[in-house]
């Protein structure tokens, strides 16, 4: 893809690798100045079960996006507790990019990220909220529809509330039908909460 | 009839978006992110392009930055975004935005800042 081609890097190949493969020369290596190597070391350490603070820390450092992306992927198929807790702390930061990245991957963590859906839900931050709601978009769990809802009867702001309905709107149940009412009546001077709300009623009500 | 690009991962705000501008005379298109949207202008070029933040792939500051770099007649974006701080709105126009509106969007005000940006009549 022409249009990104610069935030991507080459391929690392086999022959590449100049370092050993244990875990502590790994991490070292995770701060090298040379991102092929940094690469290398990120990728690997996917293999190293105690590596996820060494990569949480890196990730909020990394500028090459080839080596975040493999930061991210490692983070993933860790899936730890000190991974999932960077990758929320990552929810806080002011790089859109690192934000979104770190949204899909939680995407694909459900079991991980499950315990702590609730507390982000009711987070401070109206930044965490929305992105918990859009963690939820793709999160394969049973209590997505519930924790969607539970959204939409207390959060006070309207554009959590509007991105929990976005997604109502396409997993939206019966059970999801009264408190989508009750949202509209407590937004009456939000035309996209009327709008988005008729639209899930009528999805549920054709379903 | 003018063309404008609706650039929102969220398919209820495309809609709402579409339903509005579309009301208006506009012909519409989506995409459900930068890249797309940026496959989508190196076809055609749009008049207008309107553009949420946060999104995955290529969020909106990536988009038009690219954009900005694109060898294509270039056309004004409206930014739209649930942040409102100067320093959100800072970085919008530095990426290369031309007016910056807070979601939820409300017909009016986007109809608006649409018409402005196309030069049109306000009357």
């Amino acid at each position: 893809m022409a249009f990104i081609k610069k935030q991507t890097s080459e391929s690392i190949n086999e022959d590449e690798r100049t370092q050993p493969r244990d875990c502590e020369n790994l991490v070292i290596q995770l701060d090298s100045p040379d991102p092929v190597a940094r690469r290398w070391a990120a990728r690997d350490l996917a293999d190293c079960p105690e590596a996820s603070s060494a990569l949480v820390s890196r990730l909020n450092r990394e500028s090459d996006i080839s080596v975040r992306e493999l930061i991210l992927s490692s983070l993933t198929s860790l899936g730890d507790e000190v991974a999932v807790a960077g990758l929320i702390e990552c929810l806080r930061s002011e790089d859109v990019g690192l934000r979104n990245e770190s949204i899909e991957v939680m995407k694909h963590l459900p079991d991980e990220v499950s315990p702590i859906m609730q507390n982000l839900l009711v987070d401070d931050n109206v930044d965490v909220r929305i992105f918990a709601v859009n963690i939820l978009e793709s999160l394969r769990h049973p209590d997505v529809e519930s924790w969607l809802i539970e959204v939409i009867e207390h959060d006070q702001n309207v554009n959590v509330c509007a991105t929990a309905l976005d997604l109502l709107v396409e997993v939206g149940s019966k059970d999801a039908e009264q408190p989508i009412t009750r949202l509209k009546a407590r937004f009456t001077e939000e035309p996209f909460i009327q709008f988005a709300a008729d639209l899930a009623l009528k999805r549920i009500t054709e379903a | 009839m003018k063309r404008i690009l609706i650039v929102d991962d969220a398919a209820t705000v495309r809609m709402f978006h579409r339903t509005i501008l579309e009301k208006a005379g506009y012909a519409v298109e989506e995409a459900v992110n930068g890249i797309e949207a940026l496959e989508k202008c190196l076809q055609t070029p749009f008049d207008l392009y309107l553009v949420d933040v946060n999104m995955p792939k290529l969020d909106g500051y990536g988009f038009l930055q690219e954009l900005r770099g694109l060898d294509i007649p270039q056309a004004p974006a409206v930014m739209i975004s649930t942040e409102a701080e100067d320093s959100d709105r800072n970085r919008a126009y530095a990426a290369g935005a031309n007016a910056y509106l807070i979601k939820p969007s409300k017909p009016d005000q986007l109809l608006l800042q649409v018409r402005l940006m196309l030069g049109e009549s306000l009357s």
